[in-house]
C-alpha cells in the first residue's frame, strides 16, 4: 500500500504508534519521560478536540479489508479528548507521588492502547488493544503496595481475560458466519450466539451490570491516580465499541437497554448504601456506565462529562483525611480540595450549568419518552448519592489546614472543562429547568431521609463481589441475553 | 454425525469445562489453569474454523486438481497466533502474582483472600 507520510492517514498512523515508541524511550532515557508523556497526552487531546470541532470523520483500512480498520469520528473524539485530559491530570499528580520510569511507561502504553481501542472498528484489533489495556491497568493496580493489591489485581486480570476469551469465541463465530471481523459484519448478522459472546466480553470491560461487579472494589482499592485512570477512561475502552455496535444496528441497543438500566439501578442502590467514599464513587461509575450505553447519540458526551468528573473526584481522594462517609461531616477540607469535590459531584448529579447537566438533558431527549421519565427518577437517586460527598465543611484558611501535599492540580485540570463546556452547552438546553429543580429538592430530601435510616443502623447490603459472583455474573448475563434473543422478547 | 461437527461439540465442551472449573475450583492455581483450558478451547475453535469443512490434507490432489478451498483459511490461523501470545503472557503474569500470594496463604484457597468488609 502506498501512503504518503504527510497525508492525514499517515499522520494518524504515526500518532497511534508514537505512545508505544515513547514508552520504550521513557524506560531507556528516563530524563525524557516527562516530556514524552506531555507530548503524547496533548497530541491525543488535540486530535480529539480537532475531530469534535470539525465534525469530520475518517475511515482507514490498513493491510486491506481483512486487516486493521480504523475510524475517527466525533463519537470517538469525545473519548480521545477524555483520554488525553485524564492521562495528563494523572501525570501531573503522579509527578508529586514520585512515580518511577515504569510508571511513566505504563501510563504511555495505557494511553496508546486506549487510543487504538477507541479508533479500531474490527473485532481482532479491538481484542488485542483491550488486552494491552488490561495488562497495563493490571500492572498499574499492582503499584499500590497494599496487602490487598495483589488480590485485586489478580481478580482484575483473571476476569478480564476470561471475558476476552468469551469475546474471542464470539469473534471466531462471526468470522465463520460472515467471513469478516469488522463491526459491520457483526451488526448485519441475525442476532444470535456470536453477538451475545462478543457483548458479554465488552460489557465486562465496560464495567456494566453483573459483568461489572469486579469494578467497585478494584476502583476503590487502587491508588488514587490509578482509580482516576480506571474510572475515567479505561471503562470507555469497552463502552465505545458497544456504542458503535448500537449505532450500526438499533436492535443491539434494544438488547442492551435493560442491562444499562439494571446497571444504573444496581449502582445507585449500592452507592447509597456503602460507607466508604471511594467505594461510593466506584459504584456510581457502574451506574453511570449503564446510562452511557442507553443511547449512542448522547453516550459520547455523557461518558466525557462523567469521566472528567469521576477522574477529578478520585484525584482528590489523596487529600481526604478519611474515607469513611459517617465521619465526613466532621472533617473540614481546604477550599482547593473542596471546590473540585463540589464541581465534580454536582456535575455528575446533573446540576446546571455544569457539563453533566447538558449531557443528562441530551440523553433524556435521545431516548424513548418512557425511558426518559425513568431517567428523571434515577437522577433523584444520583443527587442523593452526591449529596453525601458535598457534606464536608470548608476548612477556614489557616496554615495548618492547607492541603497536606500541595495543590490538587490534576483535579483542577479536569474540573475546568466541566465548567467551560457546561457554560457553552447550557444555552442549547431550552426546557426542563423546573424539573431539574424538583429533582434536586427531591434528591436532597431522599438523602436526609436515608441519613436518618443509616443512623438507626440499616442491614448491610449483600456482598456481590466474591470471585465466584464475578464469574457467575458473566455466565448469567450471557444466558439471559441468549434467552432474550431465543424467546424473541427483543 | 460428521466428524467436524463432533469436533465442534468437543471444543464447546472444553470451553464449558474451563468455565465451570473457573467457577467451582477453590484453589487459585487450578482456577488459572481452568482459564487456560478455556483459552485452549478458543484456539482450537479458530483452528477448526480455518479447516473449513474438510479434515483431509490437500497433498493428494482430487481428480480435478487443487482448489484454493482445499487449503486451510490462513486468516483465523494468523489471528489466533496473536491471541496465543497474549494468553501466554497473561498466564505468566497471573502465576507471578500467585507466587507472591502463596506467601500469605500457601494453600491458595481463593476464599481466604476475599476481604471481609462491606460491599
Amino acid at each position: 500500500m502506498t501512503m504518503s507520510w504527510s497525508s492525514t492517514e499517515g499522520l494518524l498512523t504515526i500518532w497511534l504508534l508514537v505512545p508505544y515508541l515513547a514508552a520504550f524511550l521513557a524506560v531507556l532515557l528516563p530524563s525524557l519521560s516527562h516530556g514524552l508523556v506531555l507530548l503524547c497526552c496533548s497530541a491525543t487531546a488535540l486530535v480529539g478536540s480537532e475531530v469534535l470541532l470539525s465534525g469530520s470523520s475518517t475511515q482507514l483500512q490498513l493491510l486491506g479489508a481483512l486487516g486493521v480498520n480504523l475510524s475517527l469520528e466525533p463519537l470517538a473524539g469525545w473519548f480521545l479528548l477524555l483520554n488525553g485530559l485524564v492521562c495528563l491530570a494523572v501525570w501531573l499528580d503522579a509527578q508529586r507521588q514520585g512515580w518511577d520510569r515504569t510508571g511513566c511507561m505504563l501510563l504511555l502504553v495505557l494511553l496508546g492502547s486506549l487510543n487504538t481501542s477507541f479508533l479500531t472498528t474490527d473485532l481482532i484489533s479491538l481484542y488485542v488493544s483491550l488486552e494491552v489495556v488490561g495488562i497495563s491497568a493490571f500492572l498499574l493496580v499492582l503499584k499500590g503496595a497494599t496487602a490487598n493489591a495483589h488480590w485485586i489485581a489478580l481478580r482484575y486480570l483473571l476476569i478480564g481475560n476470561t471475558a476476552m476469551a468469551i469475546y474471542l469465541m464470539g469473534a471466531g463465530l462471526v468470522y465463520a458466519q460472515a467471513g469478516s471481523f469488522q463491526f459491520e459484519a457483526l451488526a448485519k448478522l441475525l442476532p444470535g450466539a456470536p453477538l451475545v459472546l462478543v457483548l458479554v466480553g465488552l460489557l465486562a470491560k465496560a464495567g456494566v451490570f453483573l459483568n461489572g461487579l469486579w469494578l467497585p472494589r478494584t476502583h476503590a482499592e487502587a491508588p488514587a491516580e490509578i482509580s482516576a485512570l480506571l474510572s475515567g477512561v479505561v471503562v470507555g475502552g469497552g463502552a465505545l465499541p458497544l456504542l458503535r455496535l448500537e449505532q450500526l444496528n438499533t436492535s443491539i441497543g434494544e438488547l442492551l437497554l435493560p442491562i444499562g438500566l439494571g446497571s444504573a439501578v444496581l449502582g445507585l442502590i449500592y452507592a447509597l448504601g456503602v460507607n466508604d467514599a471511594k467505594r461510593l464513587l466506584a459504584w456510581s461509575t457502574l451506574a453511570q456506565m449503564g446510562l452511557v450505553l442507553l443511547s449512542p447519540a448522547a453516550g459520547g458526551l455523557l461518558a466525557f462529562s462523567h469521566g472528567l468528573a469521576k477522574g477529578g473526584l478520585f484525584l482528590t481522594a489523596r487529600y481526604w483525611p478519611n474515607r469513611s462517609l459517617s465521619a465526613w461531616r466532621s472533617q473540614p477540607l481546604a477550599w482547593p480540595v473542596l471546590l473540585p469535590v463540589w464541581i465534580g459531584s454536582l456535575s455528575i448529579a446533573g446540576l446546571a450549568p455544569l457539563l453533566g447537566y447538558a449531557a443528562k438533558k441530551q440523553l433524556e431527549s435521545s431516548v424513548r419518552p418512557d425511558i426518559a421519565t425513568l431517567l428523571v427518577v434515577l437522577s433523584v437517586g444520583s443527587v442523593a448519592v452526591y449529596c453525601r460527598l458535598c457534606r464536608a465543611p470548608l476548612a477556614l484558611a489557616t496554615a495548618s489546614q492547607a492541603p497536606r501535599n500541595g495543590w490538587p492540580w490534576g483535579a483542577w485540570l479536569l474540573m475546568l472543562p466541566l465548567l467551560i463546556g457546561g457554560l457553552r452547552l447550557v444555552g442549547q438546553v431550552k426546557s426542563g429547568w423546573l424539573i431539574s429543580l424538583v429533582v434536586l429538592l427531591l434528591g436532597v430530601g431522599l438523602d436526609l431521609l436515608l441519613e436518618q435510616l443509616r443512623q438507626q443502623g440499616l442491614r448491610p447490603l449483600p456482598s456481590l463481589d466474591r470471585l465466584p459472583d464475578l464469574i457467575g455474573g458473566l455466565g448469567l448475563v450471557g444466558a439471559g441475553l441468549l434467552l432474550a434473543l431465543g424467546s424473541g422478547v427483543v | 454425525m460428521a466428524p467436524i461437527r463432533l469436533l465442534e461439540l468437543l471444543i464447546l465442551l472444553a470451553a464449558l469445562a474451563g468455565f465451570a472449573g473457573l467457577l467451582l475450583r477453590r484453589n487459585l492455581f487450578l482456577k488459572v489453569l481452568a482459564m487456560d483450558v478455556m483459552g485452549s478451547a478458543v484456539v482450537a475453535l479458530f483452528v477448526l474454523l480455518a479447516a473449513r469443512s474438510g479434515l483431509r490434507s490437500p497433498i493428494l490432489p482430487r481428480s480435478g486438481g487443487l482448489l484454493p478451498q482445499d487449503y486451510a483459511d490462513p486468516i483465523p490461523q494468523a489471528v489466533i497466533l496473536t491471541a496465543i501470545v497474549i494468553g501466554l503472557s497473561i498466564q505468566a503474569l497471573l502465576l507471578v502474582v500467585i507466587t507472591q500470594m502463596a506467601r500469605i496463604d500457601p494453600s491458595l484457597d481463593a476464599a481466604s483472600f476475599e476481604p471481609k468488609d462491606q460491599p
